[in-house]
């Protein structure tokens, strides 16, 4: 059945209604109006500084989509989801950097666009083996091991290892030009933006169609009863780690498009509190939700930056609030956590989900 | 209504922060200065006295007139050494209008580098990495004291002049054996090794295996019992103060009998007060005198650190304030000079203001700087300090450029 309530009178005929893409005109035009704004009024209205808050929220969402689909969907907890964005963003530089391209391929832009596919394999790849563990392991068992993903990958892999490749003992620094998408080559911030809103709404159709598929309907039945699931003929170990994957993909593409908006990069780019802000980000958003991880990564990255512009003109009567602000913002992200959890522990997603009932339903809405 | 209560609550607090953010930031200032700076993160050690230096400096400066008459807003921000954070806050300072930025760690001044060209926003940082003195590739990167690698170079020569000639290794006409000890994963610790063993390879030196101590490390003993093995006779530490005197302290209880030679972020007034007698005979980098000690201008940077923090007790001050005095003054005399010429663009305050500073004297007993469109190496050597009998020695003021002319311009620009 929809997760929506249709208007009062509109019914669903068949199933393949209830799964459309368009439930109703209004939904069709509510939809061309969102990407409207992002692709066109964002970018062309808002200023530099503000496109560079929106692919920050973009960052934020391709990260948490994974993150989603493992703990929301599948019921698999993650704390190491830092780690694969990690491998998503060194595979595609050092592909770039490193990889023997023939030189039509970097003439054409096709070295960057082809390392964002490969780093999403590679990250992909990587999240199955840490997600080997889940066919025996659940619950707590399974959160040390995906944290040991983090450890292992970033504090121990990247950062003793692949981080000297080439001599360099320091940044990975990507030389001005070098990411380029076919002729445009990435050096504003309303490219990076655009390239972040491509990705993240191809992600979001990708995820979004999974989950409307057998596997998707396998992953909610893991996520409920994973022995119910098994009884009914679920084979649970190839869909969990299908997950794996799929999490690890996304979370791979969202480290090579980073490296887009950094130029540059270092293990430190990926730390543990990474892992935690984007568990954080879907816990606000809404667990078990697509507009959860959308919705959490708006409230926490504009929320965070309304606040930091909130304490800038008081920093001239209290110096400490602008000097300790990275630390506020940490505190503020705690709070938010407790507050959702206590008050809205399903999250914004659910309450965009009463709101939206409530005017389906109008004036009948009890 | 608990709920009701909450939203009531909840809704003006989100109004007020919303109208807060929207609204204009820019102040009266005419010329503004952004900071990013660690107070609270890995090199807090260093960073808190740096960055209070720095904003003295600034008040400073203003008192003077500020940049011909115009008054600077400085706005700064602790990152907690945390790369992603200090992105951030360079796009939010850039956004408020900074036409200068005064940075920090080398992982964020690297990381940042490519950006910063794009903007053409001039950035002094607090890292001294050699990787950012090249014109060439970074362009709008500067610092007014001498670069690690230089340091590094600096240190392990003046060792090999002054003490090795009084070991008994080197009456046995064998090889010096040196090595270094650095977080490999820090880039400020990673970033001279290259130089430093190029450097020992030239001076004669064996090298042996390198030992990876982090930054908050407390206990090092493992690493000092794996340098036992090789017996070295002089190692480099390349870490901050914390851990560098964790070394000290445990290479000394286990016996290890090498000398050390120490970068610039590892040697300051706490380190023989975190090592005791394990700092006794330790030599470091010292780009710019200690705090007090009495060289030109040093009046004006206690006076001010007395006026503008006197919660601060002296004596916890350190090399660290005169350190963020040399960036700010260097990045004052470069901005009075591009706002003589008329222009405080990016471009301008390179061209007109940086890069027309030649021997120029800071005092503080610092190196006289100089910057070229083509080097931004600002010196061409450092003074080695020792640390012997209860206080800071002069070893040697070794000169690279006067030694090593051919290497100096031909080989070791931007490593």
């Amino acid at each position: 059945m929809s997760s929506v309530w249709l208007p009062c009178g509109d019914y669903h005929e068949n199933y393949l209604q209830d799964q459309g893409w368009w439930q109703s005109n209004f939904v069709k035009f509510k939809m061309l109006l969102l990407l409207a704004v992002v692709f066109i009024g964002i970018p062309l209205f808002a200023a530099e500084y503000w496109i560079g808050v929106g692919t920050m929220i973009g960052f934020t969402a391709m990260g948490a989509l994974g993150v989603q689909l493992l703990i929301g969907y599948t019921g698999l907890i993650t704390l190491g989801h830092a780690a694969f964005i990690a491998v998503g963003a060194y595979t595609s530089t050092l592909m770039v950097l490193q990889f023997p391209w023939p030189q039509f391929m970097v003439d054409a832009g096709l070295a960057y666009p082809v390392s964002v596919i490969a780093a999403g394999f590679a990250a992909g790849l990587w999240c199955v083996l840490f997600g080997l563990p889940s066919a025996k392991v659940k619950g707590f068992y399974l959160i040390l091991t995906t944290m040991a993903a983090q450890f292992i990958t970033v504090d121990f892999i990247l950062t003793q290892y692949v981080s000297q490749i080439g001599g360099r003992g320091q940044a990975f620094s990507l030389p001005p030009g070098t990411i380029k998408i076919g002729p445009i080559v990435m050096d504003s911030e309303r490219e990076i933006y655009y390239f972040m809103a491509v990705l993240l709404t191809l992600m979001i159709i990708g995820l979004a169609n999974l989950l409307r598929s057998r596997a998707g309907r396998a992953w909610v039945a893991i996520r409920d009863n994973d022995i119910a699931a098994e009884a009914l003929g679920i084979n649970i170990v190839w869909y969990k780690l299908l997950a794996f994957f799929v999490a690890g993909f996304m979370g791979g593409v969202a480290g090579a498009f980073w490296v887009s908006n950094t130029a540059a990069l270092s293990p430190e780019h990926f730390p543990f509190f990474l892992s935690l802000w984007l568990v954080g980000v879907i816990l606000i958003g809404g667990v078990g939700s697509i507009h959860g991880a959308i919705f959490g990564s708006v409230f926490m990255v504009v929320i965070m930056e309304l606040l930091q512009m909130a304490v800038i003109p008081m920093g001239d009567y209290f110096p400490k609030l602008l000097i300790d602000f990275a630390y506020i913002k940490d505190a503020a992200f705690g709070l938010a956590i407790c507050g959702f959890v206590i008050y809205e522990p399903n999250g914004i997603a659910y309450r965009w989900w009463q709101i939206k009932n409530y005017f389906n339903l109008w004036p009948f809405s009890y | 209504m608990r709920k009701r209560a909450l939203f009531s609550l909840l809704v003006p607090f989100l109004a007020v922060i919303l109208i807060a953010g929207l609204c204009p930031v820019a102040g009266a200032a005419d010329i503004k200065i952004g900071g990013i700076m660690d107070t609270t993160g890995a090199t807090s050690d260093v960073g808190k006295d740096y960055a209070l230096g720095m904003d003295e400096a600034f008040k400073w400066i203003n008192e003077q007139g500020g940049v011909n008459g115009k008054k600077i807003k400085y706005t700064w921000f602790d990152y907690g050494y945390r790369i992603p954070e200090a992105i951030t806050k360079y796009k939010l300072l850039k956004r408020l209008g900074s036409i200068v930025i005064m940075g920090w760690g080398t992982g964020d001044t690297e990381a940042l580098s490519p950006t910063v060209n794009k903007d053409k926003l001039p950035y002094v940082s607090a890292s001294y990495s050699a990787h950012l003195t090249n014109p060439a590739k970074t362009p709008y990167n500067l610092f007014f004291s001498s670069d690690y690698s230089t340091n590094a170079r600096a240190a392990l020569t003046a060792w090999f002049d002054k003490k090795w000639p009084g070991k008994s290794g080197f009456k046995e006409n064998r090889k010096p054996r040196f090595a270094a000890v650095y977080m490999f994963a820090s880039p400020y610790c990673s970033a001279p090794i290259k130089a430093i063993k190029d450097q020992a390879t030239m001076l004669g030196f064996e090298i042996g295996p390198d030992q990876d101590v982090s930054l908050f490390a407390l206990d090092t003993k493992s690493q000092v019992m794996a340098l036992k093995e090789f017996k070295p006779d002089v190692c480099w530490h390349g870490n901050t103060t914390m851990s560098v005197s964790a070394t000290l302290r445990d290479a000394y209880g286990l016996g290890l009998g090498a000398d050390w030679i120490v970068n610039n972020w590892g040697y300051d007034e706490n380190l023989p007060r975190l090592a005791g007698e394990a700092a006794e005979g330790v030599m470091g980098a010292t780009p710019i005198a200690f705090y007090g000690q009495n060289y030109k201008n040093m009046d004006i940077v206690v006076a001010a650190a007395k006026k503008y923090n006197p919660g601060v007790p002296q004596e916890k001050r350190l090399i660290r304030t005169p350190q963020a005095w040399g960036d700010a003054l260097v990045t004052w005399e470069a901005l009075k000079r591009a706002d003589k010429a008329g222009d405080l663009t990016g471009d301008g305050i390179m061209k007109k203001g940086f890069e027309t500073l030649s021997l120029f004297d800071i005092g503080l007993g610092a190196s006289p700087i100089t910057f070229t469109a083509t080097d931004h190496r600002p010196t061409t050597g450092c003074l080695i300090q020792e640390w012997k009998g209860g206080k800071f020695q002069e070893v040697e003021r070794v000169d690279l450029k006067q030694r090593w002319p051919e290497k100096w311009a031909k080989e070791w620009l931007g490593w």
